[in-house]
C-alpha cells in the first residue's frame, strides 16, 4: 500500500475478539494528543462495522483502511 | 452524551447469560457512551464477593474464561454497576455480601435512570 496516512502509533489486536479491539482502542486514544493517527491491526470481521461506529459515536474519523490476507488495517485520527 | 441502561437479570445458575450484557456495556463505555448495568432477579448473584473468579462464562471448546474478568473490564471503563435491596433478599444478600463498585438504588431511581437513557437494554 503506497498512500498509508503517517502513523504515530500501532495497535495490535490481531486474534482478538470483539470487544477487545474496541476496549483497546478506546483506551489508546485516550492517551494520544489532538491529530495524532493510530493504526489498529486485527483480524475479527466484526472489526469492521465496530471501528464505523465507534468512529461514528465518539467523532475520532476513520481516515483509511484496508485488508492484506485476514489482517485488516484502520486508521483513526484523534479529534 | 448518549445514555445506555442495561437491565441484568441472568444468575449463576445460567452462566452462558452472565457475561453479554456485560460486554456489551463495555463496549458502549468505549464508545464513549454513559452506560450502567442494573443487575435485578438473579442479577445480584454474579456480584456476590468470590463468585465471578470461580464463574467460567462458557465456550464450546471448554475454554471458557472467568467472569470476574469481564466485570472488572466494564468497571475499569466506567460501566456503572446497580442493585435494588429486594434483589438482594430474593438471595439472601446484604450490600456487605457484595463486591466492591456496585451502587445501590431502589425502584424509583432505576425507573427514571430508564427516562433519562436513550436506550434501556433487558436480558
Amino acid at each position: 500500500m503506497t498512500d498509508a496516512p503517517a502513523t504515530d502509533r500501532t495497535l495490535d489486536c490481531k486474534g482478538l475478539l470483539c470487544p477487545m479491539p474496541i476496549v483497546k482502542l478506546s483506551k489508546m486514544i485516550k492517551e494520544m494528543a489532538s491529530g495524532e493517527v493510530v493504526v489498529l491491526e486485527a483480524t475479527d470481521p466484526g472489526a469492521v462495522p465496530d471501528v464505523i461506529a465507534w468512529s461514528k459515536n465518539t467523532g475520532h474519523p476513520l481516515i483509511a483502511q484496508d485488508q492484506e490476507g485476514k489482517v485488516m488495517r484502520f486508521w483513526i485520527r484523534k479529534a | 452524551m448518549a445514555r445506555l441502561l442495561y437491565v441484568h437479570t441472568g444468575g449463576v445458575n445460567t452462566p452462558e447469560r452472565s457475561a453479554t450484557p456485560i460486554y456489551l456495556a463495555t463496549t458502549a463505555a468505549a464508545m464513549d457512551i454513559e452506560v450502567g448495568i442494573y443487575f435485578t432477579v438473579n442479577g445480584p448473584t454474579l456480584l456476590k464477593k468470590g463468585v465471578a473468579e470461580t464463574l467460567i462464562v462458557p465456550k464450546y471448546d471448554g475454554q471458557g474464561a472467568p467472569l470476574r474478568r469481564f466485570i472488572d473490564q466494564a468497571l475499569d471503563l466506567g460501566v456503572k454497576f446497580y442493585v435494588c435491596q429486594p434483589s438482594l433478599d430474593l438471595h439472601g444478600l446484604t450490600r456487605d455480601d457484595l463486591i466492591e463498585g456496585v451502587e445501590m438504588i431502589g425502584g424509583a431511581a432505576f425507573n427514571d435512570m430508564a427516562l433519562e437513557a436513550d436506550q434501556v437494554i433487558c436480558f
